[in-house]
């Protein structure tokens, strides 16, 4: 994988957002239903991602890297797949499992590690 | 008749020739378009200030008051690449201000002129493409000190400084409307995510439940009025763009009605963004 530029940093860093949103909406939404183990879970596993985005938004103001329109590609699938997984949600620990990788996969694009990030995407995709 | 036809071509002839053109207009545009770029200076937020809000938001909700360090080098890095671009361009309006201007004998030489000269930039890592921009256009403005009395010099600087310009004008908008409200957009949610719980604490009091959800919609609403103020800039930026794009179209008529009308306008929209920013505060 190429490396990656400015613009396409902030714009992973849109598309992460879009993620965290969701997450942090689909807590809010079935609040009642979560034990509070999951809610606790839930809630810093948004708390992590918001950090994680917003370095990437001072990351994309201070680096600047070669390009990489296909993991670009395979991000915006991946958003659209989260979209649909939580508004179509019953399974708690599914959203859970699934918002860890999505940690997993913002923690390989902050180390700016192009090896770590294909292998995230990958296992997100597959 | 004829002979005053003479007289006058012969006079505007001459006056182009000796730079005594009245380019009033091209002056008022750069310095209204300084004045709105240096509203710059005051933005309410940065990507140090919201470093540091987030973190002091983590050692909140951690109940924590003791050791309550921030890293926030990144941002600085940011904020300091941010400045370095933000200064690059308001000098290069200084320099357009002083070749369209011939009242001006003095170049008033900003105190980064020493940075441009001698590339110290501080803290700041630029890529290979923007630092090619950033020396051409540095270079360029120490060009018009030096020459300052020569005010043909116009077109070349003109044409000369237009890509630079334009590439630098937009890094600084995709710093601040796209990166810097990306941050005050996650701050948001933080906010959010942080008062949620607080709100829905059955353990506390009506009372105190009412206090947190008004202290989180007052948060919100004043993250929005930063963002507001954030896209305010944006378009005062995205103006200046079009303002020296429409310069360099029309280099070879700047004195005709129609391009001193649209400058004009340009500069006034300029004047009143620039007006409305200092007020937000």
């Amino acid at each position: 994988m190429a490396n990656l530029t400015s613009e396409q940093v902030k714009e992973l860093a849109d598309n992460i957002l879009k993620m965290t949103n969701d997450l942090g909406d689909f807590r809010y939404r079935n609040f009642s239903k979560l034990t509070p183990q999951e809610n606790t879970r839930l809630k810093e596993l948004h708390n992590n991602l918001l950090e994680h985005t917003t370095e990437l938004y001072t990351k994309s103001a201070v680096l600047v890297l070669d390009d990489a329109v296909e993991s670009l590609d395979k991000i915006k699938i991946i958003t659209e797949k989260t979209q649909e997984l939580y508004s179509n949600l019953d399974n708690i620990q599914t959203g859970i499992n699934w918002a860890t990788k999505i940690l997993g996969m913002a923690s390989a694009i902050l180390s700016l590690n192009t090896e770590s990030i294909a292998a995230s995407i990958k296992s997100i995709i597959s | 008749m004829k002979t005053l036809k003479t007289f006058l071509f012969t006079t505007s002839t001459m006056s182009l020739l000796m730079g005594c053109v009245n380019l009033g207009h091209v002056t008022n545009f750069s310095k209204n378009s300084i004045e709105a770029l240096q509203t710059y200076g005051n933005l309410s937020q940065s990507f140090t200030t919201i470093c540091t809000q987030d973190c002091e938001l983590k050692h909140i909700s951690n109940f924590n008051v003791y050791k309550t360090d921030c890293e926030c080098e990144g941002n600085v890095k940011a904020d300091s690449i941010t400045t370095a671009i933000y200064t690059a361009t308001v000098e290069y309006l200084h320099g357009l201000m002083a070749v369209s201007d011939k009242t001006i004998t003095k170049f008033q030489t900003a105190e980064l002129t020493n940075a441009l000269a001698t590339g110290n930039y501080g803290p700041i890592k630029l890529n290979a493409e923007d630092v090619t921009s950033y020396s051409k256009l540095s270079s360029l403005i120490l060009k018009a000190y030096s020459g300052i009395r020569s005010r043909k010099k116009i077109k070349a600087y003109v044409t000369e400084g237009h890509e630079p310009f334009q590439h630098l004008l937009h890094f600084l908008e995709f710093n601040l409307s796209q990166n810097l409200n990306g941050k005050l957009e996650v701050q948001k949610n933080g906010i959010q995510n942080f008062y949620f719980d607080l709100v829905q604490d059955t353990n506390l009091s009506s009372y105190e439940r009412t206090k947190f959800a008004e202290d989180y919609f007052e948060k919100k609403a004043t993250i929005e009025k930063y963002q507001n103020e954030l896209r305010l800039f944006g378009d005062l930026i995205n103006e200046v763009k079009e303002g020296h794009s429409l310069l360099l179209k029309n280099l070879d008529q700047l004195t005709e009605d129609e391009v001193k009308g649209s400058l004009g306008k340009t500069a006034q929209k300029l004047a009143l963004g620039a007006r409305i920013i200092s007020q937000f505060n």
